[in-house]
């Protein structure tokens, strides 16, 4: 069964293609790698698949379909809300003087009890005895403004990271992007902050199932760092690891959501040999946990020795896919990573 | 493991035991009344470290929403409009109104990056005074509302001149605010500001809905700041006009943070006694030792040094920021690195 589909993905910056037109298709349960020189637009494919560039041109499916998040019901209320909310506030910024010289003034009087059934109704009069430049008007054109840029950000965020994330597709990053001045469980922490339910309230009053959930919580994010062999450095900034242990943290903190799928991009870059052989017993743990892994990676006793398949991508384009003994003696990849005889 | 009090602990129990320390001094000298102000701008600057330190976004203007406060609970009380609630039920509902006015703001705005975000909170901090200014059907112009209620509890009332009720007042209002801020930093949506503090699209890759997270950082310091204007409203029974609500608020807040640890609660604290302390106590005392013991002269400008607060304002910060880029007292996992 396919968990990850890429159909013509395409990705252009202005005149440049950077990626064009890709297909893949990744099981679940699989290890997947990318290969390719370098500029070959591994990572800009990456960042198409997770939303962090929008492709010019065709689809990612995850479990069979596209990750957008669908107009449903509370989309279109939100709108609503949009429109009255900025077309009332236009409305009433125009007006303020007036409704409140018509409400409050002219009804209170010094010493005397407000009389507040009238003025709950003036100030609807109020509003319709002006010339309708100075209310309907402003009411429509603030509220579509308000629904327009609803409606933007709405249809920008359709495909942002955070929702594909949400959706369970996690990914490190090939210039490790952590979060420095956090410890080590914080950053897993924050991996894991959408399967979290408490909100704001429950933090700010310490409800008991604030304390319920940042046990179970912190417990499950030591058992994450244990995993990846940072169990004993759990209250440490991460800014201050060693560089081979931030690529495992960064694993962890991407596992912290559960995802179905996890995208590696260069997780060996950087490491000696034995740190690149604990990778590879790590990432073959992963993938026995149940996530599929996508990775992208230079180094090729690590690709030969997980992937189950191997993609080649070569300025933007895909060469060759196979299982690795299929890639190893393919020419076009000798030729694409070592230039071929007659151009010497 | 034992519990060791911690430096937030420490401050807030040296504060609480000041006004002891009043009874040995002479009159003159007596701190209480000054130290108010250092309580009223280290909540004013715990609303700012939500928004700057927590969530890194620059807020230049917080000292509109400090004026939206003092003007909403002036409505809220004065007898010349027709609400009238009392201290309690207004200072309340500062807090909604404040968060209210920071999501106007925020949620058209915080698209924006960086120094973006800081030109338009200045701007929104001058339209606010003038707005306040101009509207004076609603807010009486540069006249201020005034007379506004004092606080009452239990049956009792507080005067002008219950210095100690007063003290005591703002800190325990400071001690409300320390631990809401606190509680807050301590959860998941403190973890989620830093997060997009450090690196936001890697918190955006985690599945953190950043402007969400951001909008609530923002709307958080609104409500702490207009919290602290309709403190500030209720013990001037005034509130002021317009212009006392200006950038140099704003500075000032930002002054402490920045001074006393960005994203430190008890840097924050230390912050607030040192600027404000500085500006409202030891110059004021030095200006009134001079002046009693004929040093300088009422015609010499600059032998007073009511007149240098701007001077040590900058050097301070200056010093702060070469000698401690981390503030006086910074954040828990920085100091775990030093």
């Amino acid at each position: 069964m396919s968990v990850l589909r890429a159909d013509g993905v395409t990705v252009k910056f202005g005149g440049l293609v950077a990626v064009q037109d890709v297909h893949f298709t990744v099981k679940q349960g699989e290890i997947y790698a990318v290969i390719g020189p370098n500029g070959a637009g591994k990572t800009t494919l990456f960042n198409a698949v997770t939303g962090i560039y929008a492709p010019t041109d065709g689809h990612v499916e995850f479990n069979g379909r596209e990750i957008v998040e669908p107009l449903t019901g509370w989309v279109l209320f939100k709108f609503v809300c949009a429109f009255f909310a900025v077309g009332i506030f236009t409305l009433v910024g125009l007006n303020v003087e007036t409704i409140w010289t018509a409400v409050i003034i002219d009804n209170y009087k010094f010493d005397q009890p407000f009389p507040w059934s009238v003025a709950a109704t003036s100030w609807y009069s109020t509003i319709w005895s002006l010339p309708l430049v100075k209310n309907l008007l402003p009411l429509l054109i603030g509220g579509g403004i308000g629904v327009g840029a609803a409606a933007v950000s709405w249809s920008r965020g359709r495909r942002a990271p955070d929702h594909i994330a949400r959706s369970g597709v996690a990914r490190t990053f090939q210039n490790i992007r952590l979060f420095n001045e956090l410890s080590l469980i914080q950053n897993v922490l924050v991996g894991m902050d959408y399967r979290m339910k408490t909100g704001f309230m429950s933090a700010l009053f310490r409800l008991p199932r604030f304390y319920r959930e940042r046990r179970e919580f912190h417990e499950s994010a030591k058992k994450l760092l244990d995993f990846v062999g940072l169990g004993d450095r759990a209250e440490q900034a991460a800014g201050s690891l060693p560089y081979g242990f931030r690529r495992r943290l960064e694993i962890a903190r991407a596992l912290g959501g559960k995802p179905t799928i996890i995208l590696l991009d260069e997780p060996a870059a950087g490491m000696n040999p034995s740190e690149v052989v604990g990778l590879m017993a790590l990432i073959r743990r992963v993938r026995e946990a149940g996530t599929t892994v996508v990775l992208i990676e230079h180094h090729m006793r690590l690709v030969m020795g997980v992937s189950d398949r191997i993609l080649v991508l070569q300025y933007g384009k895909q060469i060759a896919e196979g299982i690795p003994d299929e890639i190893r003696v393919n020419p076009k990849i000798i030729e694409a990573y070592l230039g071929s005889e007659d151009h010497g | 493991m034992r519990w060791r009090p911690g430096p937030i602990f420490i401050i807030l129990a040296l504060a609480a035991l000041l006004p002891l320390l009043d009874v040995v001094l002479p009159p003159k000298m007596q701190l209480c009344e000054a130290v108010r102000g250092v309580f009223l701008y280290a909540i004013l600057a715990l609303g700012l470290n939500v928004v700057t330190g927590y969530a890194g976004l620059l807020n230049l203007g917080i000292a509109a929403f400090m004026a939206i406060g003092a003007y909403a609970f002036g409505i809220l009380t004065c007898e010349i409009y027709p609400f009238q609630l009392g201290f309690w039920p207004a200072l309340a509902l500062t807090i909604p109104i404040g968060a209210f006015a920071g999501f106007i703001l925020g949620a058209p705005t915080l698209g924006l990056r960086g120094d973006y975000l800081a030109i338009v909170t200045l701007g929104f901090g001058e339209i606010v005074q003038d707005v306040l200014k101009n509207l004076d059907v609603v807010t009486k112009g540069t006249q201020g509302i005034n007379p506004l209620p004092a606080p009452t509890f239990g049956g009792s009332e507080w005067t002008a001149e219950d210095e100690y009720k007063w003290y005591y007042l703002f800190f325990a209002l400071l001690v409300v605010t320390v631990f809401a801020v606190r509680n807050l930093e301590r959860s998941r949506l403190g973890r989620a500001w830093f997060s997009i503090r450090e690196d936001e699209i890697a918190s955006r890759s985690m599945g953190i809905r950043v402007e969400r997270t951001k909008l609530i950082a923002f709307a958080t310091a609104a409500a702490i700041a207009a919290f602290a204007g309709g403190l500030s409203a209720s013990v001037l029974s005034s509130t002021g006009e317009p212009s006392n609500y200006d950038f140099q608020i704003s500075i000032l807040a930002l002054c402490i943070v920045i001074v006393g640890g960005i994203g430190s609660i008890a840097g924050v604290l230390v912050g607030a006694l040192v600027m404000v302390g500085l500006n409202s106590i030891v110059l004021v005392k030095a200006t009134a030792w001079m002046a009693a013991n004929g040093i300088g002269s009422q015609g010499n400008v600059l032998l007073s040094p009511n007149n240098w607060k701007f001077l040590i304002f900058g050097l301070a910060l200056i010093l702060a920021v070469r000698l401690k880029p981390n503030g006086l007292i910074p954040p828990r996992i920085e100091r775990a690195k030093q």
